[in-house]
This record gives C-alpha cells, structure tokens and sequence, in this order.
C-alpha cells in the first residue's frame, strides 16, 4: 500500500476561495493519491473527498478528517475519528441517496465499508477480512492502479452498492462480489470458484432484480484463452440465477458495457469468430445484445468492420482504419433518442528505433516494437444499432516503447496492457449525464507548433449535447510543479495544481464548452 | 393602398421613437473624486500618525495590524464603491448633521461617513473615522430615523474608541508570557497538538468576541443616547433591529421567474438548465452545525437582536411616541431607495460578480418591467458570461451553488452552470433583441447586439 503513489499528503485546511469553485490547501507535505477523490454516482461526480490525518493522538493512534465537499467544492461534512495510524481510504461513491466509503487497515488487513444517509449520519459499516494472499493480489491489481481506472464500488439507484475485488480462495484467484445494503443491514457476498482456476469479473449493471456480470475463466494460470460469460445474480441474495456462455452459433462475443433502455438490458461490445481468443484476436465488429431476466437472448445484431463500418470508413475485415490503425474501444454509451456512441482510440504497431537500435548493441531491454497511439473515433449506431455513421478525431501520435518480448504479442493484447499496465492511451474518460442527453469524451494531447500562442499539454473534450457534437480545449501548463485533471460535474473539470515550493495544492473547477 | 401603408409607418415610427425615449439612461450617482481623494489622504495621515505614536514595546504587532487595518481603509476610498456625488452626499451629511449638532460629544469628530455601494446589508466603522453604510442596507430601511439608528451605532463605535482598543487587547494578550510559554510549549509536543492548538486559538477567539459583544451593547447605549437629542423617533430603533434581525433571510430570495424573463418564441426556455439533481447529503439542514449552542454564541460578534431590544427597552418606553421619522427629506430618502438598487447592480457588475450583477438586474426587471438600465444590465452580463465561457473563465464571476443561499439564487447559478456555450449565445441574443423596440435609443444597446450577434456567428 506504502508503495502506491505517496505523492502529496493533504494536512490540514481546505479553505474554498472567493468564487469557490477553488480549493486551496496549505501545509501540503505528501499524499496518498487515493486520499483525495471524486465520488461518483455511476460515471456523474456528485462530489469530492479529502481524507487527511488531522492530528497524532499516541504512537499508534492518529485523529482522521474525512472532509466530503460537494461538486462545487463546498464542504459539506467533517467526519473525524480516531484510529490506528494505518488506515487510508480507498474509494467512494454515491447511490442518489446515501453515500459509501471503503477504509483500509494495512494493519489488520481488513476492508470497512461505512455508509452515510442523506442526512450525513452513519447508517451501517461492513467488513471484510484479507488474508495474506489476498493482500498479495490485490497489491498486484487495485492497489497498483496509480490510474485509477480500477473502480470496486458501484452504485444500485436507492438500495445500495456493489463492490467487485479481486480475491482468493484455496489456490484460485477470482474475485469477490458484495451487495451492501443501504436501506437495512444486509449484505451478500458471491463469488465464482467453479470450473476454472482463476476468474476476472466485471460489474456490467443492475436491473430488473438481476445483477449482471461479465465473466472470464481461465483453466489455468498459464492459460491464454479464457471462456467467457454473463453471469446473473439475484439482486436480493446474491444466488446465481444464470451463467451462459457469451457465445451463439456464429460468434462469440464480448461484453463491454450495459444500457438499460425501457426497462430492457442491452450488453454492448465487439464480436470475434467462433473460436477465437477474446484476449488476442482481432474483433469482426460490434454486437449488441438485449437479454431477459433469465440470461436468455431476446435479440441480437452484429455490425461487421467492413460490411457495415466500411460505409463510413475505409476499414479492412480485421478492422484496420486507414491512416488510424485498429480501434481500442473505450466505452460505448446510450443516448436518450436511442442511438449508441462507440467510443475508441487508435493503435498500431510500428517498428522502434529504439528498441532496434538497443538490440543491435545487445543492450536489450526494449523491444523493437512499439506502439502508436493515434486519433479518436467516435461510431454512431442508431436505436436499432445500425450505423449511422462515424469520424475520426485527429490528435497527436503518442509513441510507447514497450519492454522487451512484449512485441510477439497480439495487437489487442498489447492495447489491453496499454490500457491497463502502462496507461498510455490519451483517453481520460467519458462522463454522461443522468438523463443521457448529454456526455463528454476526455482525453489529454499536446501543441507544440512554435508558431502558436500556446506550447504544452491540453485537455480535450468532445461533447455531446441533445444530437450536438462539439469539441473544447483547456490548456493546462502553469507555473505549477504539477497538475492534474480530475473529473467534475458532468461537463466540468476540476483542475488541481501542486506547488511545490509553496507546498499548497490549489485546484479550480472549469466549464467545458 | 400605398398611401394607407405610408401613413401607417409614419405612425408605427412615432410610437417606436415614443417608447425609445422612455430608453433614457438611468445616469449613475457621479462620485465627487476631490472629496474621496480628502478622505483618503485624511486617513493616510491618520496612519501616520499611529504609526508614529507605536512605543517600543510589540511595534511589529501593532505595525502589521495598522497595516493591514489602512490597507482596507486605502481600499475602500480607492475603489468605485463610496457614493461621494454632491446630491447624495449633501443629504446624508444634513442627517449626520443632526446629529452631531444636538450631541457635544461628537462635536469636533473628524469622523467621514460614507454611503457605499454594497450590495449586503451592513455598516461599519473602520477604526479611523472612516464610516461606511452599505447601499443594501439602505434599501431595507423604512424612514430616516432607522437609518439614524445605524449612524448613531457606528459613531459610537468611533467615539468610544472600540477598534483601537481591540487592537491593544489582542497585541497585549499574544505577547503575554502566559500566551508566549503556552505556545512554546506546544510547539515541542507531539501528540493531539492541533487538539491543544484549537483549544488556545478558540479561548482567545470566543474571548474576543465576548469582547465585541460588550462593545456593541455599549454602541447601542450611545446610539440611543445621541439618537433621543436629534428629534428622531426612538421607536425607530426597535424597527431597525426587527429588520436586522430577519434581514439575512431575506437576503436574494425574491423570485426571478427565470422561465418566464428568459422564454421566446423562436427560442423557449430549457427546463433542463434548472432541472434538480441528487445531491450528497441532501437531508441536511442547512442551519446544521457541528458547534454547540455555547459555542456558536460565542462565535457571534454581534448580540442577539432580540437582547439588543431588550436592554434598550426601558429606555426607549420612556420616550416612546415622541420624534419624527423624517427631519431632512423623506422624499430625496425614498428616491435613493430606489437609485441604491441600480447602483448595487452596476457596483456587482463592477466588482466581477456577474452572477449577483445578474441576479440583482432580473429581480429589478421583474418589478419594474421593461425598465432600460435593468435590460442592459441583464444583455451585458449575458455577453459577458458567453465571452468568458468560450475562455473558460465563467468560473472566477459567478457564485458555486451553495447551500446557504436562497433556493431561487442558486436556480440562477444552476441555470449558469448547466447552460451551454452555444445555448447562452442564442438566450444573450434571443434576450437583447426583444427589447429592441424599447431599448432602441439606450447608449451601448446597438453595441451589445452587434457583441451578441457576432458570439452567435462565431460559434457556427
């Protein structure tokens, strides 16, 4: 836990400015980045918190804030408490009603999730218990995340939330589903030990009393080709409803994200051949698929890359773009007149001078493969998921060497290790309002023409708004050691900035256009 | 047919040049620079000469509290927002002048009251001479004598000398020995430091409010006493307190009717700019606090209004029936009323706080329609708001939402920070141009529609 990014360390006042859309905080010496964060209600921020030590109270003992602000920065609450000096929060998030926040004690080895009601009183705390092992894997996964793409926790509009984490059981490494209730103490916990040997979930939704989950199984730690499938669980208990592979008689296909349109739970994701490895291969296209309450598939359709994209783009079978490369799907997002947004970021490999140059010495160390990072793409279907069309969103080639061996690897291999491991993509992420009639596409690039006003690092955003595509930029370069750009309120961001030599954090929240 | 078309122009014409004349240009109070340059200088000297009677003993402290005491003072006399123009002045310098008249102790005080700009209802005496009466509590007030109340108070303050002793006592208590060893002393502990540390700070705090407490009780015995021998009404006393007393609940409340100020044909008002959202902690009262009774008492600089009445009482009853409301002119005090709101507006707008410069200008339209300065003000900040959208700077001129202000404040501030850039271009243009018939003749309203004319072109 020590390890992962101890960058600042929040100590003692948050002040809001004049127009308090700003925060300052002084006596600034070191943080753990986790400390300080958005809490979201699904992908809209409702507020911020800030998790510091306040005071010492003995050798062992610490005093805590815990200060929860709203989107505006405003404090709201001042939660302190007294407790061991190793503990830290890891991640919030909000329900519409009742907030949740999970505290971990490097100590004990233990998770506690507190939730909070609307009325800012405690409600109910759950534990969890880690054994050695399980630190040992997490260590490895959520808490390595530096990035944060990892979330745990996930909110059920009213009721309470799910967490997803990594886990193990015996020799399995799986991962663990909780249901923590917010309306009465209650809670159930599920998770897969059957017919593998190590399991990766992903949370895909909630409805209609049925959590869905995405799942793939591995035979083995060794094992390269994992079967996949949606999984159902009882919203109430927690019992496994149903499991179907995520496969018909023509493709197989992958998950990525779940809408709930009407009542109706739409899996959206990209397709492969029969066979094909979903780890490894290329992607044929995109599928959408509407299941009902029992798992079973209620209807289907398959966009391929070159029979249906090719109307818009100039794309191979495999799903080579022209002058793009292959495209990483990011997120696919629903939008109130029904039509779906895919949202993605090209790669391609090309050969590293680098790497070349460093084998051709012996020196090894990075491959003679590298990736480039290229434009966004945003593909529009309509509500009946044909496409309707589709641009690229030009933005500066960004190269990532990558360590030796790594070149053998597959394209989409190598553009989940991207996403996962390395953070390289320019993407940030995509923030939809809660009526859907509005998102944002975040991502970060650069100018470095010297003829322009401006050189240095940008925050870009491609909005949609009621069927309207525009696109913003904030330049973000300042006098400050370093800045960081988090998320806002749907179309905002709060822009933090670290000045070192004053030791103050200052951040102020901006409208994106 | 021709002829029938002819004369029906030439009569539309007269009545748009009609209703373009009722477009004259509210002229803002002219502020008299001479006399705000006088009372800058007067207090510069005033600095001086503390400056130069500090002793030895605690000179930085004092030095540094006289610093950043005429630092705001310097401010102040510097800024656009006193009201010195001849007319205004004049008037609030006869009612001063009642006062001091019947009152030998004020005679030969040097004191400067101003009238200021001000949106937020307060006075102050700033330690100096220096007196400042906001225009936002001018405009809460019902008569002369009310206002009388509040000279009296804020005169007493300069007479009885309270800044200057507040100042002593707080140099004298942190240089104590006490003060000096307790501090060192925390300065090597390890453990609940900042526990201890609060505990010093907030003994001297609620002690110095304590302090403050006494000063405006004995404020309020001297303003009765100069109040009785001016002729005013002492009851008046009682119904300026009963104001102060509800005044911050009243503070930006009244309804904006946004739906209605901002709907037009060709461009009808979105629902979704003011549509609700779940908030965090959404059950908690806004009157919630983590203090005790005790310690938000303590915490108040002022007494209870309800207490200030109390020990005024007797005194009042005794004289109560007797004085007038007005003495000077209660016709010129009801027409700066009304002039106090425009110049709060301008002032907001001028201090960069477009949300309230907004707020204040919606709120004056909606109760006195079609009124120019009003509409202007309204198109300008909407303008404004766009160019700086575009840049990203909307955030540094209008308020965050904040739970303490009224419902209908924060529907604008939501409405501003939902709203999009192109939206906003479109409402500051589809708004300017509705008044074109009346605001036709208004200086700088063809400017504004050109300015919005062309955010709109440049977003396309």
């Amino acid at each position: 836990m020590k390890k992962t990014s101890i960058i600042l360390f929040l100590l003692m006042v948050l002040s809001p400015g004049l127009f308090a859309q700003s925060i300052s905080l002084e006596n600034v010496r070191s943080a753990n980045l986790r400390n300080a964060d958005v809490i979201r209600e699904g992908s809209e921020v409702k507020g911020y918190y800030f998790f510091y030590v306040s005071d010492k109270i003995d050798k062992r003992t610490n005093e805590y804030t815990l200060k929860i602000t709203d989107q505006n920065l405003i404090t709201l609450k001042e939660i302190k408490f007294q407790d061991s000096r190793d503990v830290s929060v890891l991640e919030s998030a909000f329900n519409g009603t009742d907030l949740i926040f999970l505290f971990y004690n490097e100590k004990e080895r233990t998770f506690e999730y507190q939730t909070y009601g609307a009325d800012g009183k405690k409600k109910f705390t759950y534990n969890r218990e880690l054994s050695k092992k399980e630190i040992k894997l997490l260590e490895a996964t959520y808490f390595a995340d530096e990035e944060q793409t990892y979330k745990g926790l996930y909110p059920i509009d009213g009721e309470g939330f799910i967490s997803n984490m990594p886990s193990r059981e015996d020799k399995d490494y799986t991962f663990q589903i909780d249901f923590f209730s917010t309306t009465k103490k209650k809670q159930w916990t599920y998770i897969p030990t059957s017919g593998g040997k190590r399991f990766l979930g992903d949370y895909l939704g909630t409805n209609n009393g049925v959590v869905f989950l995405e799942v793939l199984k591995f035979s083995g730690t060794m094992d390269q080709k994992p079967d996949s499938y949606i999984l159902g669980l009882n919203k109430e208990t927690g019992k496994v409803l149903f499991e179907n592979p995520t496969e018909n008689n023509k493709y197989r296909f992958y998950p990525g994200s779940m809408n709930v349109v009407n009542g109706k739970s739409y899996i959206f994701g990209e397709f492969f051949e029969l066979n094909a490895n979903i780890l490894k291969d290329k992607s044929l296209g995109f599928s959408f698929i509407q299941l009902d309450e029992k798992g079973k598939t209620v209807s289907e359709k398959f966009n391929s890359w070159d029979l249906d994209l090719g109307k818009f783009l100039d794309v191979s079978s495999k799903g080579r773009i022209a002058d793009f490369g292959y495209m990483y799907v990011h997120q696919m997002v629903q939008v109130a007149s029904g039509d779906v947004y895919a949202i993605g970021e090209g790669y391609r490999k090309v050969a590293s001078g680098l790497g070349i140059a460093a084998q051709a010495l012996g020196a090894g160390g990075v491959a003679a493969i590298k990736i480039r990072i290229t434009d966004l793409i945003l593909i529009q279907f309509d509500k009946d998921f044909n496409v309707k069309g589709a641009k690229v969103y030009p933005k500066n080639d960004n190269p990532i060497e990558l360590p030796q061996g790594m070149g053998l690897a597959s394209g989409p291999l190598l553009a989940k290790a991207i996403k996962y491991n390395f953070g390289g993509f320019d993407y940030a992420y995509t923030q939809v309002n809660n009526d859907r009639t509005a998102f944002s596409v975040c991502y970060t690039d650069y100018i470095k023409d010297k003829e322009k006003d401006y050189k240095g690092r940008t925050f870009n955003a491609i909005s949609y708004n009621d069927g309207k595509i525009t696109q913003d930029m904030i330049t973000t370069k300042s006098k400050a050691s370093s800045s960081r750009v988090m998320q806002a309120a749907q179309g905002k961001v709060l822009i933090i900035e670290y000045f070192k030599k004053d030791k103050k954090l200052e951040g102020h929240i901006e409208k994106l256009n | 047919m021709i002829i029938r078309f002819f004369v029906l122009s030439i009569v539309l014409s007269i009545i748009v040049s009609a209703t373009a004349q009722d477009a004259t240009s509210y002229e803002l109070l002219k502020d008299d620079s001479i006399l705000k340059k006088q009372y800058f200088d007067i207090s510069m000297k005033k600095k001086e000469q503390l400056l130069r009677s500090v002793g030895k003993e605690y000179a930085k402290d004092y030095k540094e509290i006289y610093e950043l005491q005429f630092t705001e003072i310097g401010k102040l006399w510097s800024s656009s927002r006193p009201i010195t123009s001849t007319t205004t002045n004049n008037y609030l310098q006869s009612i001063v002048k009642k006062i001091i008249d019947v009152n030998p102790e004020l005679q030969g005080n040097d004191a400067r009251i101003v009238f200021s700009r001000d949106w937020w209802p307060n006075a102050v005496s700033m330690g100096d001479g220096s007196i400042v009466i906001n225009a936002g509590l001018v405009t809460g007030m019902d008569n002369e004598a009310e206002i009388v109340f509040v000279i009296c108070h804020e005169l007493a303050h300069y007479y009885l000398e309270h800044t200057q002793n507040s100042i002593r006592k707080v140099v004298t208590q942190q240089n104590s020995e006490e003060f000096k060893k307790e501090v060192k002393r925390l300065s090597k502990e390890q453990y609940r430091v900042n526990e201890q540390y609060n505990k010093l700070f907030n003994s001297i705090s609620f002690d110095s409010r304590r302090h403050s407490r006494e000063n405006e009780a004995e404020a309020d015995r001297f303003a009765f006493h100069f109040l009785k021998n001016t002729g005013y009404s002492a009851d008046a006393i009682n119904t300026c307190l009963i104001k102060l007393d509800r005044i911050d609940d009243s503070l930006l409340t009244a309804p904006l009717y946004l739906e209605r100020v901002f709907n037009f044909t060709s461009y009808p008002f979105n629902n979704k700019w003011v549509k609700e959202e779940s908030s965090i902690f959404s059950g908690i009262n806004k009157s919630e606090s983590t203090l005790t009774k005790e310690e938000k008492d303590s915490l108040k600089t002022h007494p209870e209004c309800s207490k200030r009445m109390e020990w005024l009482a007797d005194s009042i009853t005794k004289i109560s029936g007797q004085g007038k409301n007005f003495l000077v002119d209660s016709v010129y005090f009801n027409s700066i009323r009304k002039d106090f709101a425009l110049e709060i507006m301008e002032q907001c707008y001028r201090d960069e706080n477009l949300s309230r410069n907004l707020y204040f200008a919606i709120e004056y339209l909606n109760r006195h329609p079609d009124n120019p300065v009003a509409v202007y003000n309204i198109g300008r900040a909407l303008n404004d708001l766009y160019m700086l959208q575009r840049d990203h700077k909307m955030g540094y001129t209008i308020d965050p939402e904040k739970r303490t202000y009224s419902p209908e404040y924060n529907r604008l501030l939501k409405m501003l920070v939902k709203i999009r850039l192109s939206e906003l271009g479109d409402l500051a243009y589809y708004f300017i141009r509705q008044y074109d018939p009346v605001m036709k003749g208004y200086p700088g309203y063809q400017d504004l529609l050109v300015t919005a004319i062309e955010n709109r072109r440049n977003k396309e």
